[in-house]
């Protein structure tokens, strides 16, 4: 923990420095905490979801509409978005968790793209396939004032760093183990007296609002909201994101984020044929390493690996 | 009443099968009792129905003076029933302590708690003592699934001890297991429901372990109880015997 | 929603014969491709995330076939062949070995080769709208059916469809390839046990899968315009079509084909933006009442 401290202020003291660094980080806040909320859905309780972008989606367009009618201050809109996104992780996930295996996650995908359906079509209200348009007002709150970027930067970092704590918590708490008994024997769990079905709402609730609120903080990020936050383009990112990083070490949906982030930018920069670049490497990683990169590491680094990673001796 | 097992009338058909055939049991508490019978003869579909995993098509098992069909499978276990299977169902990626612990949180309603870590002082220490019961305690910190074969098996009944049941159910915990093996098994079994005054039910096939250590003896055929009674009475029975051979009139093998 | 111009529509017979047609030649290419994508599930057990770039292949390959041929049938069956060969390519070298990892590895190799072919596609034709035009063998004056007009190459391809799907299925059920398939479907260690070469057999299977697609491309060459994207959109409406038919069913999948190109076609009039979204919620029903989809399982 202490460690991790250390970390956080050698980044800011950087960030404060350099513009683009600071908005490198930026982005690795917003996808680190949207990675680090699907591996708790797939990594630790074994639901795979394909349509996690819908509450991405809706986070960055309820807070974005709600600033908007400009009766509404952030705090409030911040409460209520994450509110609604609760509510349609609930609703839309006892849907989905009545189904097996590979029928769930074809559940969540139908359900995110009838969100996307819905933003494109209700173009009174969302812009259509334009996004939002107008900007997101930024009114002062408790001394806060959001269109400073300095100050939208620090409240980022810190609610990042409360989110990994946060996850951290959970999955080290009986909770956690508990996902972990539904992930890998949900039979033998309910003949202990787990009441499965229970659980795997609770994570579908959790995991949700953690991406609602990655899409808020995007919102503010580009000033609006668009119609490719609930596209599943956004969903399969996701998923190379924490295959990419290793789904088995806590860390790893955050690394995976960032070497994506990376990636993406280094291959828009230097190449026009982003997509075929993408794709080889990403063939070379999935074939070549057939696990995360931090998963790697780990299995070469052992012990040591292990701790430097905050990771117990089992970490999954 | 505690730990006292009635089954009146189970009955389940899957189709043309009938699995269970208007089944009447009835288990004293602290009773030590064999189910046999030959292969498809119905056994584990009746733990199945007992324990809640199937619902039958007629009949009541009355668990500690309640009838609990119907119920779900959790809510017949946090009445105090459990079970161990034939092939050990764990948790592969667990330690033998840290899955024995989960069984407790499970069952102590303890497994949704955000705010602490895992696990909590009390269930690790009760996960110890199960594991000493089983005799696993110096594989306490081995991963599940590179514990031996006749070690899962153990794991496998230290998780359904895990809760402290007032009815066990142990589905052929010999299964798989060469001779020397399966006496050692069937001894550690008899040493814990000596120990923990638990009503025990076991499906076996060895007849002759049967013998060591059961107090009654059960046999089913077809979905229906053939027969019943101590193990001296079982074996000479003429219908068992056919059951298990055929109509040769040889003598159940010894 | 455009409730007047439905109505409108609904009431002039020429309309109704047009969007009933438009939707059925919408249904049958959705079977082909669909019906190669649940072929492919239902036997290697893989969702073929890629099939849609099989399609969008399949087209491009016969439009460069055409313009260099002049013979439109030349190029539908070579290139669709073409795109067999490759496909049966990737299967080996690709597929093959993620069979067995999870479905979130299978997944990633159909997104990793989605991006590049894509891409392949954009550098070798150019990222623009193509056309292919009516092939001058079927530039013959529109028949006249029930009070409309129906184009010619629209009556060839629902016949082409309806004959591939009663071969299909006979292929499925009474041959001895068809027997293999289905066994292999259950349990393929047993069958390589009793000396099937089932590598063979899976590619053999992911090869007409993949034909089915491309035939579908290059079937569409003529009345779709082509353009990088179509490998998505096709791949995800071919993917509603077998999860409502049902994943293995290849009636499912011819009658929820047609149900799909009908609905898109009634929709496209009255509510434009929202056709997907009617789609999607449609599929989510299926899912939700009977997760098998209307036909169940295994292959049919």
């Amino acid at each position: 923990m202490a460690l991790s401290g250390c970390l956080a202020v050698i980044v800011l003291a950087l960030a404060f420095n350099n513009p683009q660094f600071a908005d490198f980080v930026l982005r690795l806040t917003i996808f680190g905490s949207y990675a680090l909320s699907l591996n708790l859905l797939i990594g630790y309780t074994g639901l795979v979801s394909f349509g996690h972008a819908m509450f991405f989606g809706f986070g960055a367009y309820a807070f974005g509409l709600l600033m908007q009618t400009e009766r509404v201050s952030i705090p409030l809109a911040f409460a209520a978005s994450i509110a609604g996104a609760a509510v349609l992780a609930v609703s839309i996930g006892a849907l989905c968790i009545r189904l097996k295996d590979i029928y769930f996650g074809i559940l969540t995908l139908a359900f995110q793209m009838l969100l996307h359906a819905v933003i494109l079509s209700w173009v009174s209200v969302t812009g259509g396939d334009q996004g939002l348009q107008g900007g997101i007002p930024r009114p002062p709150f408790f001394g806060v004032d959001l269109s400073h970027p300095k100050q939208f930067f620090v409240l980022a970092c810190v609610i990042f760093f409360g989110l990994v704590l946060l996850v951290r918590q959970i999955v080290e708490s009986p909770f956690g183990y508990s996902l972990r008994m539904v992930r890998d024997n949900p039979e033998r769990a309910l003949a202990l007296g787990l009441a499965v079905q229970r659980y795997k709402l609770a994570a579908f609730v959790i995991s949700g609002t953690i991406a609602a609120n990655a899409g808020i903080m995007m919102s503010l990020y580009v000033s609006g909201a668009y119609p490719n936050f609930a596209y599943w383009t956004l969903s399969g990112d996701g998923i190379l994101m924490i295959m990419l990083g290793g789904m088995t070490v806590f860390l790893g949906p955050i690394v995976g984020a960032g070497i994506f982030l990376l990636l993406n930018g280094i291959i828009t920069r230097t190449t026009e044929y982003s997509g075929l670049v993408m794709g080889i490497v990403l063939l070379s990683v999935v074939l070549g390493l057939r696990r995360g990169v931090l998963d790697f590491v780990v299995e070469r680094c052992g012990n040591l690996g292990r701790a430097a990673l905050f990771t117990r001796r089992i970490e999954l | 009443m505690k730990g006292r097992l009635t089954i009146k009338g189970l009955t389940k058909r899957f189709g043309g099968v009938v699995a269970a055939d208007n089944v009447n049991l009835d288990f004293e508490p602290g009773s030590l009792t064999a189910i046999i019978g030959p292969n498809g003869a119905g056994k584990t579909t009746l733990f199945n129905l007992i324990a809640g995993r199937l619902t039958p098509d007629a009949g009541e098992v009355w668990l500690n003076g309640e009838n609990v069909v119907g119920l779900p499978e959790v809510e017949i276990v946090r009445r105090g029933l459990s079970r161990a299977f034939q092939i050990a169902s764990l948790f592969p990626q667990f330690t033998a302590e840290q899955a024995v612990a989960a069984a407790v949180h499970a069952r102590g309603r303890q497994s949704h708690f955000l705010l602490r870590r895992f696990p909590l002082p009390s269930a690790r220490a009760r996960a110890r003592e199960v594991l000493e019961l089983v005799g696993l305690e110096d594989r306490a910190e081995q991963l599940s699934q590179q514990l031996s074969h006749g070690d899962q098996k153990l794991l496998d009944i230290a998780l359904a001890l895990a809760s402290g049941p007032t009815v066990l159910l142990l589905d052929e915990p010999t299964a798989g297991m060469g001779r020397e093996a399966r006496w050692q098994m069937i001894e550690k079994v008899y040493q814990l429901w000596k120990e923990q005054s638990l009503t025990l039910i076991f499906i076996e096939h060895d007849i002759d372990i049967v013998f060591q250590i059961a107090q009654s003896v059960r046999v089913l055929h077809y979905g229906k109880v053939l027969a019943e009674g101590s193990p001296r009475e079982v074996r000479g029975n003429p219908a068992v015997i056919e059951a298990y051979l055929g109509a040769t009139g040889a003598s159940v093998p010894v | 929603m455009n409730l007047p111009a439905l109505l409108d529509c609904v009431s002039s017979s020429s309309c109704v014969v047009t969007q009933v047609s438009t939707g059925l030649i919408i249904g049958m290419l959705l079977f082909l491709v669909a019906s190669g994508l649940t072929l492919i599930f239902g036997v290697l057990g893989v969702i073929n995330f890629t099939h849609g770039s099989f399609y969008m292949l399949g087209a491009y390959f016969a439009l460069t076939a055409y313009r260099v041929s002049g013979s439109y049938f030349e190029a539908v069956i070579v290139r669709a062949l073409g795109v067999a060969v490759f496909g049966v390519v990737f299967e080996r070298l690709f597929i093959s070995s993620v069979y067995n990892s999870n479905v979130l590895m299978q997944l990633l190799v159909c997104y990793a080769f989605i991006l590049i072919l894509d891409d392949v596609v954009k550098i070798v034709w150019g990222t623009d709208f193509q056309t292919m035009g009516m092939p001058s063998t079927f530039a013959l004056p529109p028949i006249h059916l029930f009070g409309g007009f129906v184009p010619p190459f629209y009556v060839f391809l629902t016949g082409l469809t309806v004959a591939a799907a009663v071969g299909l299925s006979v292929l499925v059920n009474k041959t001895r390839f068809g027997k293999l398939v289905r066994a292999a479907a259950v349990n393929r260690q047993m069958l390589a046990c009793l000396g099937v070469n089932t590598s063979l057999l899976y590619g053999a299977v992911f090869g007409l899968g993949s034909l089915l697609a491309g035939a579908a491309g290059a079937l569409a060459a003529p009345v779709r315009s082509m353009s990088p994207e179509m490998g998505f959109s096709i791949l995800i409406e071919s993917f509603i079509v077998t999860v409502i038919g049902g994943m293995g069913s290849i009636i499912g999948a011819f009658f929820a084909a047609v149900l799909v190109g009908i609905i898109r076609a009634v929709g496209s009039i009255g509510y434009p933006l929202f056709t997907d979204g009617l789609m999607f919620a449609f599929m989510a029903l299926v899912l939700l009442v009977k997760p098998t989809g209307l036909f169940g399982r295994k292959l049919a």
